[in-house]
């Protein structure tokens, strides 16, 4: 029962997005295209070249960028149409444990998360003349990353009273990690006390993890130490999105 | 009249405080059977669509206990009394983002139900009320009450044992009205419970067996039709009984 529910909403999911296809192509294609070509490829033909190029340095970010914000896509949108139109009491009432629906939804941020890096790798092949040389490692990095912004978007959306603040509240913590958490620059450019501050967000490493994906032989952070910190957020984040989702929907009052 | 001697729905002293302080249900207990038809009539805030919930596991009791089939809505496992349930919140609750068609097959699958087995009922009911017409178009373009007809549609599909139901017929035209009373009875004939909270009198007066009347939170008046006649001090065979004796609960009519 657990997995046919599971499957059942993930194929709910990508009805959803079929059926607003114009939307889902923007935000899946277009907006990465943008920031590719923009930083990419004109910026980057302007900066001296270094190994890699800039090019090579940003593109791992902007693949680490659509993984991590993919999941607020579906997870927020369900959360937000959950609470205006009371969608959420359909998948509360269906007879599964509520640990089974949060399950659910953490599946189905986390491979929309990875449908969005997809997406960004073949665009970044396409303008930039980039692969992955390990692709294994950056599957991992990349699924990683997607399973722990989905529980964030879970706890960020689900503590504040609504979640519409939950929206401003992921916004505004989003911004930070997206611009110092290494996905524009690599971490050895970070000089003190940036690189310490750096190290603070989930999204440095899911950045140097997909960096050393695509530049095994380019300077990028150790993947014990990568790997390290994806365990520490996900210590945190596992436990916290649990109780965040048991707290707010064990007792519905929304 | 209760029919025979399993209790389908056991309501032990339940109390409800949400919390911002409001005491919703002020302590209650009821007990419905096997086969029966229960009404609960109320003004606008008396509590009923608190008594739904709370029967339908979307909230818990603060104190006192509640038995679905004998099993304890705080104890056991939501699943198992989920799987038996059939619900029809006060607020429809349709997946704004799938058509009507999608709403009704995605309810069965998240219920576990294999396409050749739902397939045929979800075209069944949909016909049934009428929806055919109306199968592939958006919930979001539909009217209130095309969107109420799918919501009873809903209910029916997954041969519930118990139909917990929050005002079902608001919104409904005269003519789906009677179509769904007749549909009630038949699932009652067939040996369904049915549990129903309702603002029309005639409702309360031609489908249930017992009817309870809640004020403030709490049960001031419950009996047969004839009983809750002779306690508003009528005749049993007058009409406008159950009228008399919700006047008499509360003062004024629903």
């Amino acid at each position: 029962m657990p997995l046919k529910f599971l499957l059942a909403l993930l194929h709910r999911n990508a009805a959803a997005d079929l059926a607003a296809f114009r939307l889902t192509a923007v935000r899946m294609l277009v907006q990465p295209a943008v920031y590719l070509f923009v930083f990419g490829y004109v910026v980057g033909g302007m900066l001296p070249a270094q190994s890699g190029g800039y090019a090579g340095i940003m593109a791992p970010g902007i693949v680490a960028i659509s993984v991590v914000t993919g999941p607020f896509v579906i997870i927020g949108g369900g959360v937000i149409s959950g609470y205006y139109f009371r969608t959420m009491e359909e998948w509360l009432l269906a007879p599964v444990s509520l640990r089974t629906v949060l399950t659910a939804k953490v599946l189905g941020g986390t491979c929309y998360g990875l449908a969005g890096g997809a997406v960004v790798v073949v665009l970044v092949w396409a303008i930039l003349g980039i692969a992955p040389q390990k692709i294994g490692y950056m599957v991992l990095t990349a699924s990683a990353g997607a399973l722990l912004f989905s529980l964030f978007t879970i706890v960020v959306l689900l503590i504040p009273e609504t979640p519409d603040k939950g929206q401003e509240v992921f916004s505004f913590l989003m911004m930070p990690m997206t611009f110092f958490g290494c996905t524009f620059y690599s971490y050895d450019m970070l000089g003190a006390p940036f690189n310490y501050l750096a190290l603070l967000l989930p999204t440095t490493y899911i950045a140097e993890g997909l960096r050393a994906a695509y530049h095994p032989d380019s300077p990028h952070m150790e993947a014990g130490m990568v790997l390290a910190g994806l365990s520490l957020a996900a210590a945190v984040l596992i436990p916290l999105a649990d109780w965040a989702f048991r707290r707010r929907f064990r007792d519905f009052t929304w | 009249m209760s029919r025979g001697k399993l209790r389908s729905v056991e309501v032990f002293d339940v109390t409800k405080t949400f919390s911002n302080g409001l005491e919703a249900i002020g302590g209650i207990s009821l007990s419905v059977g096997c086969g029966e038809v229960y009404g609960l009539l109320g003004l606008n805030g008396a509590g009923k669509s608190t008594v739904i919930k709370m029967l339908a596991t979307l909230l818990r009791p603060t104190s006192g206990g509640i038995r679905i089939f004998g099993l304890d809505t705080m104890e056991c496992c939501p699943a198992e009394i989920k799987r038996r349930i059939g619900v029809v919140p006060q607020e429809n609750n349709l997946d704004t983002h799938l058509d009507v068609r999608q709403n009704l097959a995605f309810h069965c699958r998240y219920a576990g139900l294999a396409k050749k087995d739902y397939a045929p009922k979800v075209e069944e009911w949909l016909a049934l009320f009428g929806l055919e017409g109306k199968a592939a178009e958006r919930v979001m373009r539909l009217s209130g009450g095309t969107k109420r007809k799918a919501m009873l549609a809903k209910a029916f599909l997954t041969a519930p044992e118990l139909l917990i139901l929050d005002e079902p017929s608001a919104g409904l035209d005269p003519g789906v009205r009677a179509l769904f009373w007749d549909k009630v009875e038949e699932f009652r004939s067939n040996g369904g419970t049915v549990f129903l909270s309702t603002h029309y009198l005639e409702e309360a007066e031609r489908l249930c067996d017992r009817i309870g009347i809640l004020h403030g939170g709490r049960l001031v008046a419950e009996g047969t039709v004839n009983e809750l006649t002779r306690w508003a001090g009528l005749e049993t065979a007058e009409r406008n009984g159950v009228e008399a004796a919700f006047r008499r609960a509360v003062g004024t009519c629903p």
